[in-house]
């Protein structure tokens, strides 16, 4: 039987890659990291751009989630004045309209109103980091102004209908603004300056037309009811958003979990691994130099 | 005296034949480690025995020559072999540098970068963040920034794999000269072979014949076939003559679509060459096939999200209330105009942010609504049918499997290789420890011959002197 006289060059071959696997596993001990190229897990390096992309994008609505709640914390506060203005409005109009009142305490009451329709103008005209937010999609310019060319005088509108909203990772549509037109001027009797215009009107010659009067503080007392809605609507954002966000921490702590479990080295396999392959080196060194050992050649016999 | 006379004849026959025989062997003790060598046995061969009265008498021995150990079979299929291993070899370290190209990102802020699949979802978050106030300069200069990181990590990978196309390209040049330098040496050793022994084994020509072969199946695929006389002819895998007994056919190179194909004559054996073998074969596989497959996907990829995301800002209104025309359009990226090549010229060509139109058509500059619309488009399928980070993650996973597919190949193939290569040194290496005992038993042989050629001497001498006293010793 005749044997293979270059064996050695076999266990020298088999050294080599007991070497270079030695290297992988000590440069994953000190990385953390198991997967240092696609090939070693094409699966896993594929799942892991799409657990990347989840994260980072729950990550970018978290941070825009809080931007935007400032905001809308800006609306719901003015919103609030705005309805403690109108309460106190409503108040004067009814005290003026029980018939108790002589013309120039009418007046004053008119005066009043309209102080506070100029207080209730610069709500209106409120604004977050120099955009105006009830403004719709016009938020450069301030959206009400008031012209007395008329007697009411008449509050107009600028802005637009145009009403934002934020998306979340799941597709959930958060609105972010309400329109000024819709809470300042909703049509007939819902427009919280025509009412507080004809107020003004009503009480600005010291004799109060009751029946007008009257109709004019039902309608301002409507309106008041429509801003508190809008109002609503503003707090159902904020809840939306606050929910959202720990929804999607939530979902973003998991899909953490599940990446850094793909990636991360499984540091007790890796060990136990490097120790085998430092072994395997060490008993194939030995070998090699006892079989390249002299002695072992017939003709050293001879 | 006529039988003293040839036994003396037989002994002196005896001693040149082990002289010869130590020659064999000292021939391949001295040769025990040139690369291609097969180790030669000496023939002994009995002399024709002479007729004398009906009785045969033997001649003694004499020693014909050497015969080297080979077994062709197992020397082709040992070929065979080198050239599966030169292959996935060579196309297993270009595609390790192809996929280096992108690394896996563990997820920490440092390893971002680079990263395409990071990119691809921070440029489309940068307009979901955008949402939030679509007035807001900085978020505007967000987006840009994020477009500007995405464009340049595609274009930087395309570039890098263009590159690395050049690289194997000059590669493979050199591959040619020493093909024909092999294949001219086989035919001028052909020529020798079948003028010398054509009936046998040719020894250290055969050896030399060998070697080159061995060297010429490391670089490109090859069939051997025998011809008469002890004659070879050799093709490449599918056919193209190459060397056929004394002519060999010289192959040579030229520029075919920007790179170099391999012509033998006027045919362009290219195609044949890459699914051939060898390790030249495993170079234009990764040329022509795993780097273009790889540009391909980029290009795919850089095509899709330049123009969707062009379309989508020239549907809306901008900072400025302005809207893109066909005459002068608010893109963002450059417009590409072919997919391939699209890759390569990714680039942010807006450089005021005030041109991002967030609000949708005709509306207020306050409105996000075309933010949100080209937010939704990385999750729209809008690459080939899948969404940007989908197609990305898909790429990603084929490119990784084609590494490690090739990769185990390669292990296989070699660990059979050297398989072969213990059988075929087995039979064909120089063992010391067998030369040292034939050296031993020749030795021997001789000493014992010389032993019987003193006796028969002695003999001799008593014949000479016929009984006298001696005057002759």
């Amino acid at each position: 039987m005749r044997v293979d006289p270059n064996y050695v060059t076999n266990l020298v071959s088999s050294l080599n890659q007991a070497q270079a696997n030695e290297q992988q596993l000590e440069s994953e001990l000190s990385s953390g990291v198991s997967i240092t190229s696609l090939s070693q897990n094409p699966t896993g390096s594929g799942e892991n751009v799409l657990l990347l992309n989840q994260i980072q994008q729950d990550d970018s609505f978290t941070q825009s989630a809080s931007l935007v709640s400032g905001q809308l914390q800006v609306a719901d506060s003015a919103l609030g004045s705005v309805v403690s203005q109108l309460t106190q409005a409503i108040s004067l109009a009814t005290s003026a309209n029980n018939g108790t009142m002589n013309a120039s305490d009418v007046k004053s009451v008119g005066n009043q109103i309209s102080g506070i329709l100029n207080e209730v103008t610069s709500l209106a005209n409120s604004s977050y980091q120099g955009q105006y937010i009830f403004a719709g999609g016009h938020t450069s310019t301030a959206p009400f102004s008031t012209s007395t060319a008329t007697s009411p005088a008449v509050t107009s509108y600028n802005g637009d209908q145009n009403v934002n909203y934020l998306e979340s990772p799941n597709g959930q549509k958060i609105q972010l603004n309400v329109s000024g037109s819709d809470i300042f001027l909703g049509s007939g009797s819902n427009s919280v300056f025509g009412a507080l215009n004809s107020l003004i009107a009503d009480y600005s010659s010291g004799t109060v037309n009751t029946a007008q009067a009257v109709q004019d503080t039902q309608a301002l007392n409507t309106a008041l009811n429509y801003v508190s809605q809008n109002r609503v609507t503003i707090d159902n954002s904020m809840t939306q958003i606050t929910a959202s966000s720990e929804a999607v921490t939530n979902v973003q702590t998991q899909l953490t979990t599940a990446q850094t479990n793909l990636l991360q080295t499984d540091y007790t396999t890796a060990s136990t691994q490097l120790s085998l392959s430092k072994t395997q080196q060490t008993a194939l060194i030995s070998l090699i130099s006892q079989l390249n050992n002299a002695s072992q050649d017939l003709f050293s016999k001879l | 005296m006529g039988t003293i006379n040839s036994a003396f004849s037989i002994i002196q026959q005896a001693l040149d034949a082990n002289q010869q025989a130590l020659n064999v062997v000292a021939n391949n003790v001295a040769n025990a480690n040139t690369p291609g060598y097969t180790r030669e046995t000496p023939d002994w061969q009995e002399n024709q025995p002479l007729n004398q009265n009906g009785n045969l008498i033997g001649q003694g021995a004499s020693e014909t020559g050497a015969t080297s150990q080979r077994d062709r079979v197992l020397m082709t299929r040992l070929d065979q072999q080198q050239q599966l291993v030169s292959s996935s070899g060579s196309r297993l370290t270009s595609l390790n540098t192809l996929q280096a190209l992108f690394t896996v990102d563990s997820g920490s802020t440092s390893s971002k970068a680079g990263d395409i699949g990071s990119d691809i979802t921070s440029f489309f978050n940068s307009f979901s963040k955008l949402e939030a106030t679509a007035t807001d300069n900085s978020l505007r200069q967000g987006v840009l920034s994020a477009a500007g990181t995405l464009a340049g990590d595609i274009s930087n990978a395309a570039a890098s794999l263009n590159e690395q196309r050049s690289a194997l390209d000059q590669e493979t040049t050199g591959v040619a000269g020493q093909v024909n330098s092999l294949t001219s040496d086989i035919s001028k050793l052909n020529v020798q072979i079948q003028s010398t022994s054509p009936s046998g084994d040719a020894g250290t020509l055969e050896d030399q014949r060998q070697l080159d072969i061995t060297n010429l199946s490391k670089l490109i695929g090859i069939n051997q076939i025998t011809t008469e006389n002890n004659g070879l002819a050799i093709t490449t895998t599918s056919g193209q003559l190459l060397v056929s007994n004394g002519t060999s056919y010289t192959m040579s190179t030229g520029q075919v679509g920007g790179v170099t194909d391999f012509f033998v004559g006027n045919t362009d054996i290219t195609s044949q060459l890459t699914t051939g073998g060898g390790s030249l074969g495993g170079y234009l596989t990764a040329r022509d096939q795993d780097i273009p497959n790889a540009l391909n996907s980029l290009d795919q990829l850089a095509y899709s999200i330049s123009t969707t995301v062009n379309q989508q800002n020239n549907a809306g209104t901008d900072l400025k209330g302005n809207t893109g025309t066909a005459a002068s359009p608010l893109n963002i990226f450059s417009q590409p105009t072919t997919v391939a090549g699209s890759a390569a010229s990714m680039s942010v060509v807006m450089t005021d942010p005030n041109q991002i139109a967030a609000a949708g058509l005709g509306n207020g500059t306050g409105d996000n609504s075309n933010a949100v619309m080209m937010a939704e488009l990385g999750s729209k399928e809008i690459v080939n049918g899948q969404t940007p980070t989908n197609y990305y993650s898909n790429f990603v996973t084929t490119l990784g499997s084609t590494v490690s597919d090739v990769q185990t190949d390669n292990t296989a193939q070699t660990a059979s290789l050297t398989q072969l290569q213990t059988q075929s040194d087995t039979l064909s290496g120089v063992n010391l420890n067998d030369e040292a005992s034939s050296l031993s038993t020749l030795e021997r042989s001789y000493q014992a011959a010389s032993k019987v050629f003193s006796i028969l001497n002695t003999v001799m001498a008593s014949i000479l002197n016929l009984g006298e006293q001696t005057t002759v010793s």
